[in-house]
Parts: structure tokens; sequence; C-alpha cells
């Protein structure tokens, strides 16, 4: 088997999100800026050396599903594809003031029976364009030749953009040639300061493949890569070329490029790894305490996780490259890891990094930069058995309270562990109090002019909601 | 439906097969901490501990086990484990270790070492048992042992022994009363009646129930009253059973029926009076009534529920009802009918749940599960925060010192709900928007490629 994996990733978006504290009241930045800010070693030791989820709930689905089989649709929904054709939509439903767990399937039209699902992926589509897209490769097996398949859900209609039992209805589809791995979704800019969501489609015959909404005709249809990736476009013969190395049938080899907006490569590093690679991430981590980094400055890193060596992060690759490299111990040995997750779990301001291994176990490491006479590095936190193998998560909020609720796809099923409510309560508390006591004092600056946004930001948001009355 | 997985589970070695009332969950030894004890059908009693996967006592009884029970059935204030065969043979065994009752660490000692395997008391009583309860049925303060029959009929006994002697041994087992009835009685269970007496209950079936009356207690506060009965034998037993038949839609008037009560209602001054219990049937109703015979919920499910336990999950004090069908399939119901289902994976031969001690020291409640091959399974994690789902709004909402903090810090004015609602439509406007306003991009690309061929 070959697979090749795209992972497309909006740096600045993640760091946009993240260091600025935008005081929306009841959306996820509030709790994000809540618990970000006067984040105390004292609350964090609390929730610190113990599994911070309960699990509250968990669907079985018919038939199982596979590592690209989970995407978020929407703000609050998941859908979840499993082999035997079934698509299935979770969220959570409101009645009567409680919220409750909800798994239904949609009917995807043009799914046949014997259809075996291999991918899914869903965006909602750049502005000014409103509507939500659903991709679904599949492989239709009648018997003497198996078809792979992309479907393109997308409803025009307005009004129903976001129904997505009307877009289960509007299909484009379309046939390959080539045999569909993992399906993924960027935003590019076209002509001007527009932006567009495309469809990334990895193959078996070692290219990636561009989907893009052709807005005059209202679908889709692909277009070659080269001219919105161009660092994609070297990608085949240098497949090839490592290809042809002898040394295992499954060569894993990355390849990372920086590039800059203009369509430019202004760098790239390779590395060759033993096993194939299942995730690669980039995320930012801050070190405050690290003496050899000025304090606020984040350095880049990137997470590789392959299917047999431990998983791997490389520290400062916009500076360093892929030569500082960190294993994270102990993470081969529960089998392959398949999944990964770069997340900050106890609202301390710094991101644990979680692993789903085929091996039953979630992993979360936790970094400790440089101390007194010990190496920064990453040490596993706590772990968390499950059921069957992990092979998928994602990190969304699905109960509509700012807090976002940890989903794993499972071969047998889907969980969902939410945060530990009462605990994280007394955490927003104790934070609020801290607050509070800070501004009742008003001897702290600092805290006075956090506050600040605050307010400035509330009647704001307070004439939003009378307008919006 | 809620349904959730547990993980954190240890597995037992049981080789042997046993009846569904021959496993217990109690304090057998003393110490304050629960074991989990067995009886299987070749009269083997095993008392596991802890997360060992190997019983840590074993002990041979006569005959085929078919019930146990943990409780102070000698009313000395410490408990003693029960073993009751088929055949009639009742047993009773002392597992508390020497060391822990220093009262009499010497001879206890010499007592134990010296017939090790063998209960310091056996009696025969009828055969055919089936199911035993250790309770205060007649609300004198003291325990009395019930035992319910393969044939209808339940017996009372009460432990009595010469006044003069101060050794276990000495005593034996009165009977008190029979009562015959008129449906297989699957379960016996005690709750507080309207007026806080304690009620013999057991189950019949068609999601039925008797309540048995200790006519013996009337006897003593009547003296020889006016409705003394002039021939007791015949019939006397029917006029002790009050039968009820709960009302609905029962399929069939003869399926079994499963019964618990003095189901807790978080506070013990309201637990004791008009105790609240709950019935099952294989077919898979669910039912939870109160002494004074309302209904408070009915659930029906389509699962064969052939166990009912009652366990507090959340930790508030007030105990949930969990019924286990025959596929593995486990339903907890809280007083309010909101249910969380979990499928352990296997057919199950035999349910229990309660307190346990499995790991960290301590009782934690623990859902047990009799797999058919050769193992036992308990869940010894089996606490949730609460039995609904909510989010973090609803559970800071209930905390008054929230609101006054958000009102100093000036954005708690308006409701928190709506705005949630609405945030959301237009939260996909506002996050592409905000992204808009920075231009100057750099984007990263990682590309990782990998194949063979």
């Amino acid at each position: 088997m070959s697979f090749l994996l795209c992972v497309s990733l909006k740096l600045w978006r993640t760091v946009f999100r993240n260091c600025q504290p935008l005081c929306s009241y009841a959306g996820c930045e509030f709790w994000t800026f809540l618990l970000n800010v006067a984040s105390s070693l004292s609350s964090c030791r609390m929730l610190r050396e113990s599994y911070p989820f309960v699990e509250d709930s968990f669907s079985r689905f018919p038939s199982q599903s596979n590592i690209y089989g989970l995407c978020q649709a929407g703000e609050q929904e998941l859908l979840a594809a499993t082999l035997k054709g079934k698509v299935v939509c979770f969220r959570y439903q409101e009645l009567q003031q409680k919220i409750r767990p909800v798994a239904k399937e949609v009917q995807f039209t043009y799914i046949p029976v014997d259809a075996e699902i291999v991918s899914i992926d869903a965006f909602n589509k750049s502005p000014p364009n409103r509507g939500l897209v659903v991709g679904i490769t599949f492989i239709k097996d009648s018997g003497d030749k198996a078809t792979p398949f992309l479907n393109i859900y997308c409803d025009y209609e307005p009004g129903s953009e976001f129904n997505l039992e009307s877009i289960a209805q509007s299909c484009l589809n379309l046939e390959l040639q080539f045999t569909p791995f993992q399906l993924y979704h960027t935003e590019v800019q076209c002509s001007g300061e527009s932006s567009e969501t495309v469809f990334l489609l990895s193959g078996h015959d070692q290219r990636i493949h561009l989907y893009k909404e052709n807005a005059s005709l209202h679908q889709f249809e692909e277009q070659p890569v080269e001219r919105l990736f161009p660092e994609l476009q070297q990608l085949p013969s240098k497949l090839v070329f490592d290809a042809v190395r002898p040394v295992s049938h499954l060569c894993g080899s990355l390849f990372v490029c920086l590039w800059y907006l203009r369509r430019a490569v202004l760098q790239s590093w390779r590395v060759q790894f033993d096993s194939p690679i299942s995730t690669v991430l980039l995320f930012p981590l801050s070190c405050p305490s690290d003496p050899k980094e000025p304090s606020g400055e984040k350095s880049y890193n990137l997470l590789v996780t392959s299917t047999i060596e431990m998983a791997v992060v490389y520290r400062d690759v916009h500076e360093c490259g892929l030569s500082r490299s960190m294993c994270l111990s102990e993470s081969d040995q529960w089998d392959a890891v398949l999944c990964a997750l770069v997340i900050d779990l106890d609202f301390d301001g710094q991101k644990e990094v979680l692993l789903g291994t085929y091996g039953q176990e979630l992993l979360c490491y936790k970094f400790h930069p440089t101390g007194s006479g010990s190496e920064s590095q990453f040490e596993l936190q706590w772990r968390r058995s499950f059921k069957s193998p992990l092979l998928s998560i994602i990190y969304l909020d699905l109960t509509g309270d700012g807090l976002r609720e940890l989903a794993v796809l499972t071969l047998k099923g889907l969980h969902i562990l939410q945060h530990s409510l009462t605990s994280t309560a007394d955490l927003v508390l104790e934070r609020l109090t801290q607050k509070v006591t800070a501004l009742t004092a008003g001897s702290e600056l600092d805290s006075a002019k956090a506050t600040d946004t605050e307010e400035k930001d509330a009647p704001a948001k307070k004439e939003e909601c009378s307008l919006s009355n | 439906m809620r349904s959730l997985n547990y993980v954190q589970r240890v597995s037992l070695d049981f080789t042997g097969t046993l009846f569904p009332h021959a496993i217990c969950l109690g304090d057998a030894d003393n110490d304050s901490l629960n074991e989990l004890v067995v009886g299987d059908t070749s009269g083997k009693l095993l008392v596991y501990k802890n997360d060992d996967s190997k019983p840590w006592i074993t002990r041979t009884c006569v005959g085929m086990l078919t019930c146990v029970a943990i409780g102070d059935v000698c009313n000395k204030g410490k408990n003693l484990v029960v073993a009751v065969g088929a055949e009639g043979w009742f047993h009773l065994f002392d597992l508390t270790t020497p060391t822990a009752s220093k009262s009499d660490s010497s001879s206890q000692y010499e007592f134990l070492s010296a017939e090790d395997q063998k209960p310091f008391f056996t009696q025969h009583i009828p055969a055919n048992t089936k199911v035993i309860l250790i309770s205060d049925i007649d609300g004198d303060g003291r325990c009395e042992l019930v035992v319910g029959y393969t044939d209808r009929v339940v017996r009372a006994f009460r432990w009595e022994e010469p006044s003069e002697s101060s050794d276990l041994g000495s005593g034996q087992l009165v009977l008190l009363k029979k009562w015959l009835l008129e449906g297989q009685v699957d379960s016996l269970s005690v709750n507080p009646g309207p007026e806080g007496l304690p009620e013999l209950m057991v189950s019949q079936p068609g999601c039925g129930y008797a309540i048995l009356l200790c006519s013996w207690t009337q006897q003593d506060s009547n003296g020889s009253g006016e409705d003394a009965p002039a021939t007791p034998g015949s019939e006397g037993p029917s006029r002790d059973v009050v039968l009820h038949l709960t009302t609905g839609r029962i399929h069939n008037k003869n399926v079994s029926t499963h019964l618990i009560g003095s189901i807790s209602k978080g506070s013990k001054e309201e637990s004791s009076k008009c105790g609240l219990f709950a019935l099952c049937t294989l077919d898979g109703t669910l039912k939870l009534m109160d002494s004074s015979e309302q209904l408070l919920w009915s659930v029906q499910v389509d699962h064969q529920l052939f166990a009912l336990q009652k366990l507090d999950v959340t930790g508030d004090g007030r105990e949930e009802v969990v019924a286990c069908a025959w596929d593995g399939q486990t339903y907890i119901i809280d007083h309010n009918r909101t249910v969380v289902r979990f499928q352990f994976d296997e057919n199950v031969n035999a349910f229990c749940a309660g307190q346990y001690t499995c790991k960290e020291g301590k009782n934690s409640p623990c859902l047990v599960y009799v797999s058919f091959n050769h193992k036992i399974y308990i869940y010894w994690k089996v606490e949730l925060e609460r039995m609904e789902s909510t989010n973090l709004l609803k559970v800071l909402e209930e905390k008054p010192e929230f609101q006054s903090h958000l009102k100093v810090l000036g954005v708690g004015d308006f409701p928190l709900e709506a705005d949630v609602s609405r945030h959301i439509q237009r939260n996909e406007e506002e996050r592409t928007i905000n992204s808009e306003a920075d231009s100057r991009v750099i984007k990263l690309h990682w590309i990782s490629c990998v194949h063979d061929f």
C-alpha cells in the first residue's frame, strides 16, 4: 500500500486565533481568553497529572471506519463515514433546556450500496460565498473492476446552503483515474485579495489533485495543482526517485518546504523515515521559561508521527529546519500512531501533544522546557485506554458553550470526551475571581489593561445583540 | 439515549459456572473495604479482593451453591458470609482476619488455622433454595435471613442461640414463618413502607410484586388479639401475602420479574419513609415506584433484562437503578428517568453492581459481569459527573458567584443562552472577516510523501 499525505496549514491563522484573545462573550475565544489570561501555575497543578476528560457519549457504528473517516461539518457537527457506505452525522440537539447527543445517518445520494468509503471532508466556503461543501471519495466494486469516485455535495439554493439534508441530495459525481486516499481542504489566495477553499486529494498515482469550484458553472472541477501549489509540482519526480531506494518496501520520506505567499519556495528540507508517516502537524509552542528564546516569541514546531518509529517533534522549523529533533519517548509502545492533535488541554497556555494509537491508547505529552539540570523534553503525562484502535481525533465545540470537546473515532464508533465540567467550571471561577480582585484592587496596570479590552468589547457585543434583535 | 463506554476494568479468573444469585459484593472480612464473593455449582466459595485475579480465599461447601450473601446474620455486629446450596445446606463463614479482630484474636486464630476450609457452622434447611436476603424485615433492628425457593415458597429464619453462651457456633437458625406464593420468586428485597416500617417484598411474574407480612410482630403487639387465626396452618400463608400487579403493557403474564427496594433518595429522612423500589422484566419493562404504589417512571427497552441492582454512580447520594440484559446491554437510570447505556461486549452469566475496593484502596462503585468464558470483569471506574449531557455555560450559570463576577467585570448583563445561539449563527462570517483582515500571509505547506511499490 502506498499513500500520500498532504497537510497544508494556515500558520498565521493558528497564531491569530491563539495569541489574540478575542472577547466575544460566548464564543470559543472568550473561554480561551479567560482560561489563558492570568493562568497561575497553582491552578494548573490541580488538573495536571490526571486525565482531564469525561466521556460524554459513545455512538456505535454499524461498520468500521478508517483514518480518513472523520471530519467537522459546520460549526457543531461531525460527519463520520463508515466503510459500508454509510455516513453518520453527530451533533448535540437542544431539547427542553437539555442537550443530548444525536447520531443519525445522512443519506448522501449517488453512493451505491456496494461502495466502500475511503475518505470524507467538509468545509464552509470562503466568503463572500456561503455554503457547506462535503466531499466523499469511495470505491465502487462491481466485481470485475473497482472504480473510484469523488462525490462533491453542495447546495446553491438560497437558504439551504447549510442544510445537510438538502446538501446530501445535490451531488457532483466525478470518476477518478486513481485510487484516492486523503481528502483535505485548504484556503488559497486567488486573483487579487479574494480567497477560496479548495479540495486537495492525494492519490496512488503519487500526485495531489486539486478540485476548485467554478463559480459560473456552479460546479467543482479538477485544476492543475501547480498554479496554486508550486511545491506540489516538484513532488512526482522526487517521489519516484525516493521510491527507487531498495531499503524498504515501505519507505516514508518527509518533505518540508517553507513557502512564501507569492508562490516561491524559500527553503526546503527532506528527511527519510523508515516507516510510513501517519500525520504531520505544525504548531506553535511558547516556552517563557526557556532562557534561549525571548519571552513572548513563539517557536514553530513540527510533529511527525510514523507507524513504527517514535513520534518526533522538530523544534523551530522556521529557523533550524529539521535539525532540532526531539523524540516522544514510549510513543512506539502501543502499536502505530495513527492520529495526532496539538491542543491546550489543561488551559495553562501551553499546548500538549495528543497521540492516538492502534494499540487502543490515547497518549498525552507535555512539554517541559529546559529547567535546572534537565534538558527540555516532551514527557508522557497520562494515557487512557479505549476499547478499540483509535483512528482519528478532532477537537471542536459540539455543545455550543465555547469549550471544545475531543471527538475520538475508533474502529467501533465515535467517542465524545468532554472536559470535566466540574473542574473546568472551578477553574473559570478561580480565574474570574483573580481578575475581579485585580480589578477591584486597581493597583496592577496590566490587569486593568486586560479588562479594558474586555469592557470595550462587551458594549460592542451588546450593540450587536440589540441589532440582531 | 446517552450511551458510553467504560474501559477501566480488571478481569478475575473464574473457571466454574454459577447461579445468577451466587454472587455478591460486601465487606466479608470486616475491614470496611468490600470484597466480591462468588459461589459456583461445585460448591466452591471464592472471595476476591482488590484487583488480584486469583481468589483471596477459597472455601468448600456441600452441594451446589445457589446463593451467597454477606451480612450480620447473627446480630453480633460483624459481617459473616452465608452460602446456601440447592440441597439445603446452609454454611456460615467468618472471614475476619485474626489481626482485624483483636478482641478474641487468640481463640479465633486457633480456630481458623485448625479447620481452614470448613465453615464454622452448617445447618440443613429445606432444599431448593434460589435466593437469599439478610436484612431486618420486621423492624426490630435485628437481621433476619429470608430464603426464596424454586417451589414458590419463601421462608424467614432468625439466628437464635442460648443466652448463656457467647460462642457463635452454639446457635442455630429458627424458622419464623413460611409464605406460599402464586408465582416464582426471582428476587427478595426490603423497602420502607409508607409508615417507615420495613416491608418484605418479593417479585412476582408479569411485573408484579407481593408484600409478605411478618405476622409474628402482629401477634407480639396484639397479644392474643381478636383476629388471631383459629386455623393458622391452612389460612395463614395466603392471607399474609399481599399481591400487587402493576398496570401497563405486559405481554406475558408469566414473564420473569426482578425487584430491588430501598433505593436511596439522597437524604436519610427521605429514604426511610415511602421507599423507592424498581421492577424489571425479561421482556424489557423497567419501572420505578414508591411504596404508596405511585409509578415514578416506566421505561421499555428491547433487551432481555435479567438482573436489577442499585448503585450511586453520580456520587450525589441518590442511587440509580442498574439493569443488565443477557447480551450485556446495561441501563443506568436515575430518578428523573435519565438513561445512560453501556454495552458490555459479551453475553452475561451473572451481574451485580455495588461498592468494591478494586484499586486505590477505597470503595468505589463497580459493575461486575460474569462472562461465559471463565472470566469475571469488574468495571471499577463507573462514576459519572452527571447523568445528562450538559455544557459549561449551564454548569456555570448554576453558580451564583459566576454571575456576580461577570457583573463586576461588566459583561454579565444579557442572557447567555440567547447570545450563544446567535453567536453560533454569525460565527462563521465573523471568523472569516477576522482572517481577511490580516493580509500578509505566510503559508507553510508540509508535504509528506509515503509510498511503496
